[in-house]
């Protein structure tokens, strides 16, 4: 059953002098299913970023909808279902992980006792418990990912949104997050994500959908749909090649 | 509610962290040391100079704190999308808003009873060469205004929180709290010379309306400025500061409210 469903979804940004108008979307259709490890990939322009800000709110389409288990969303139910890790997360510069996380499980209306367990797992799962005090500022730029991750991971929720998360990880961290993945994927839960790194998108998702120049070029089954020696850099070559290179 | 005060909490605790505030704070100090100094110097009238000096002070650290901090608050999420992580959760962008307003608010709050007390001390210092200090000056009087001073930068929160809310960068948003604050704080004089109809110079009646336009249009910073009664220790007049409370309910419920709703229709792309 799909859980998230986009239609025709469009979205044309208008330069701000110059009212010039730039099409970041083009009718895009899709329908990921309850439980799915979806793939999103294509080069940078492409309308990865767009498409997911979408789904969240952040951005209203130019035409087109999009819905999250039948509703718009904007929903608070949606929002609650969701865990979102941003591309290049930036958090408060004076806060702790720790104290992240509780405004997350707050937010979600969660207790306290349930906040403070799920915090201690999550921080032990992603390696921040000795600096879970330690202000943001002072973290790496692989552990502010991993702090964003466990905050998008804080309500426990059924819907994952993760816009790059493997970006600026060394390969201990890109590792971490990629076991992340792949238990969360065992749980049942619906991850829907965004990469540049063909290889993991091969190696987790069950399907995948290449955007080019904001236009939906191939959507593929990951493990039917790739034969024998083929890769999934090679079909998204073929794609971007067939397109006749990429959009300014 | 339990989203709005934890976003509030996150927005106190960023701003008290601020290190900023600690320059603003020794700033504070080192001028309530020289309000200790320089009222030495006075033959008379010392405790006058004491309380509006200590006022100015605090008027003064609470407005940088305000217009710098505060600002920052909010733009800054815009600016480096820290919005995209909370907006995110089940909080609408109305509640975004107001939890930022709550959270600055017990910001100033926080300030301002720390500096309060503070600049109590070079107030009491000039009393003690009084006999009966209480003949020249009024605790009461001197409490009420730093209670104005508070409303004051909160009314100024508020204003940039609305800025903020359509403005694309900080600067931007900073550069029209200052222009509001300036507006804000003349905007009562400039009315009064208009109403006296005493002027040299004539008026034009479009001038006049733009005059009463901007009076309206602008808060009033005026109304929360006590330092001449505080300081010459003279009653206020019957319901000043109820009528002061209205006003300003009714401003930051505007402003917040006006921030709210623009917030609720603007894009993060």
């Amino acid at each position: 059953m799909a859980i998230i469903e986009m239609e025709s979804l469009t979205k044309v940004y208008k330069k701000e002098f110059s009212r010039k108008k730039v099409c970041a979307l083009n009718s895009l259709s899709l329908k990921i299913d309850e439980g799915e490890v979806f793939g999103f990939l294509g080069p940078n322009g492409a309308g990865k970023s767009t498409t997911i800000k979408m789904l969240l709110d952040l951005i209203r389409p130019t035409s087109g909808k999009v819905t999250i288990g039948g509703k718009k969303p904007s929903h608070m139910s949606v929002k609650k279902m969701i865990g979102y890790l941003p591309e290049n997360p930036y958090f408060y510069d004076h806060l702790s992980a720790r104290e992240l996380l509780i405004f997350g499980g707050r937010s979600c209306n969660m207790d306290s006792d349930t906040i403070k367990e799920r915090s201690r797992e999550l921080l032990d799962e992603l390696d921040l418990t000795a600096a879970m005090k330690r202000p943001l500022r002072s973290y790496s730029k692989g552990m502010v990912q991993r702090a964003g991750l466990a905050l998008s991971l804080i309500h426990n929720p059924s819907i994952l949104i993760f816009d790059e998360p493997m970006s600026g990880l060394d390969p201990m961290g890109r590792k971490k997050v990629f076991d992340l993945i792949l238990k969360l994927k065992e749980e049942g839960k619906t991850i829907f994500f965004s990469s540049h790194i063909l290889h993991d998108i091969e190696r987790l998702c069950d399907r995948a959908a290449i955007l080019i120049n904001g236009n939906l070029n191939r959507l593929l089954d990951v493990k039917e749909e790739l034969s024998q020696g083929e890769t999934l850099e090679d079909v998204f070559m073929e794609e971007v090649n067939k397109t006749g290179g990429l959009r300014e | 509610m339990r989203g709005v005060l934890s976003l509030a909490y996150i927005t106190f605790v960023e701003g008290i962290r601020s290190r900023a505030l600690f320059g603003i704070f020794i700033m504070a100090l080192l001028m309530f040391a020289v309000t200790v100094t320089l009222t030495n110097l006075f033959m008379r009238d010392i405790v006058k100079v004491a309380v509006d000096l200590s006022l100015a002070t605090i008027s003064f650290s609470g407005l940088l704190m305000v217009i710098f901090i505060g600002n920052s608050l909010l733009s800054k999420d815009i600016d480096k999308r820290t919005i995209y992580m909370v907006i995110s959760r089940p909080l609408s962008r109305g509640q975004y808003i107001w939890g930022k307003f709550f959270g600055i608010f017990l910001l100033v709050i926080a300030a301002v009873i720390f500096l309060g007390i503070l600049s109590s001390l070079p107030v009491y210092f000039a009393g003690l060469s009084y006999e009966n200090p209480e003949s020249v000056f009024k605790w009461s009087i001197y409490f009420y205004a730093i209670v104005l001073i508070a409303m004051k930068l909160a009314l100024i929160a508020s204003v940039t929180i609305f800025f903020s809310s359509f403005t694309s960068t900080s600067f931007i948003s900073l550069m029209l709290t200052i222009a509001a604050y300036i507006i804000g704080t003349s905007t009562e004089t400039v009315k009064g010379f208009l109403d006296a109809k005493t002027q040299v110079i004539e008026i034009s009646p479009l001038m006049g309306y733009v005059i009463n336009g901007v009076y309206y249009l602008f808060p009033n910073l005026a109304t929360f400025d006590i330092k001449l009664q505080a300081s010459h220790g003279l009653a206020l007049p019957e319901g000043y500061i109820l009528w002061a409370m209205v006003y300003w309910f009714f401003y930051v419920g505007l402003m917040v409210s006006a921030a709210a709703l623009i917030m609720g229709r603007r894009e993060f792309p």
